[in-house]
């Protein structure tokens, strides 16, 4: 059967996008891209995690999903999103297409393997897709939040 | 997990004075774009994960195009950053139109992060059928 060898969503490729996303942290510039006028190449969606004194938030950059078609785990303290898009579909079925000038976009499925903190409430689980980018928020266990402690006078 | 202290969370809107907002310039992204060509006019999509219909602004000046959004307020203000991959604060691109637009009917709607803009093509470039009559 006829396979293209070239494929980003193959996971070879995810792992170097993943590398030189940790080159561009390093250099602190695009890598690859030295002159910075390409887009910026993000083709598996951006992870970006914070905390709270009470819980850890998560936001996925993944614009143009159906909310239905998000998929998310938590085993263990793995956090897993999956989810995918074909941005051929987003011009409809009637629209006569007789060229293009720029295929930028990610296209495809993607899949994201997130290792959580210890001290999380994995029951409480929460997501929302808003704008194109999705908020997972996972509450800390009672005991592992930031606790204020008042300084008494004598 | 890399070390981030002292690096800002990408989306995080604080308040600052503005001497400080100055010197920290938002962090501005080019974003990834399809360009189709049909048959009566052209669609753009641009990937703007984080931008509200109301953060955004689409000019025309002469023959550029440019589309311009900033990324809401989605974190909570107490928030550390952990991990960054991300830290674009707005995104930014411009392109040249070719003569054949019409400037004047552009559409341009927002959905999930994604800006969808159509450039109809003005009426005198758009393919015209001519029948041929078999006298």
């Amino acid at each position: 059967m006829f396979r293209p060898w070239f494929s980003l969503s193959d996971p070879i490729w995810q792992d170097f996008d993943r590398l030189n996303r940790e080159m561009e942290k390093i250099f602190n510039e695009n890598y690859f891209s030295p002159t910075g006028m390409a887009a910026t190449r993000v083709p598996i969606p951006a992870v970006n995690i914070g905390e709270t004194s009470d819980q850890v938030l998560i936001y996925l950059f993944a614009p143009g999903l159906d909310p239905q078609d998000i998929d998310l785990t938590v085993e263990k303290n793995m956090l897993t999103i999956s989810a995918g898009r074909d941005t051929a579909k987003e011009l409809g079925d009637d629209a006569k297409v007789t060229g293009y000038y720029r295929k930028e976009r990610f296209s495809g499925k993607f899949r994201r393997v997130i290792a959580l903190p210890d001290g999380l409430d994995t029951s409480s689980v929460e997501a929302k897709y808003k704008n194109g980018i999705l908020n997972v928020s996972i509450k800390k266990k009672e005991e592992e939040k930031t606790k204020k402690i008042e300084v008494k006078v004598d | 997990m890399a070390d981030v202290k002292g690096q800002e969370m990408a989306v995080k809107t604080e308040d600052r004075s503005p001497q400080e907002q100055q010197r920290r310039r938002p962090v501005v992204v080019t974003p990834p774009v399809d360009i189709y060509e049909l048959e009566d006019g052209v669609v753009l999509f641009a990937d703007m994960p984080g931008v509200p219909k109301e953060n955004l602004d689409v000019q025309i000046d002469k023959n550029v195009l440019t589309i311009k959004g900033e990324i809401g307020d989605i974190v909570p203000k107490e928030i550390t950053p952990i991990y960054v991959e991300f830290n674009g604060k707005a995104y930014e691109r411009a392109f040249t139109l070719g003569p054949d637009v019409d400037v004047s009917k552009i559409e341009a709607t927002m959905n999930a992060g994604v800006l969808k803009i159509f450039l109809p093509k003005s009426e005198e470039v758009k393919p015209k059928k001519i029948e041929v009559k078999v006298e």
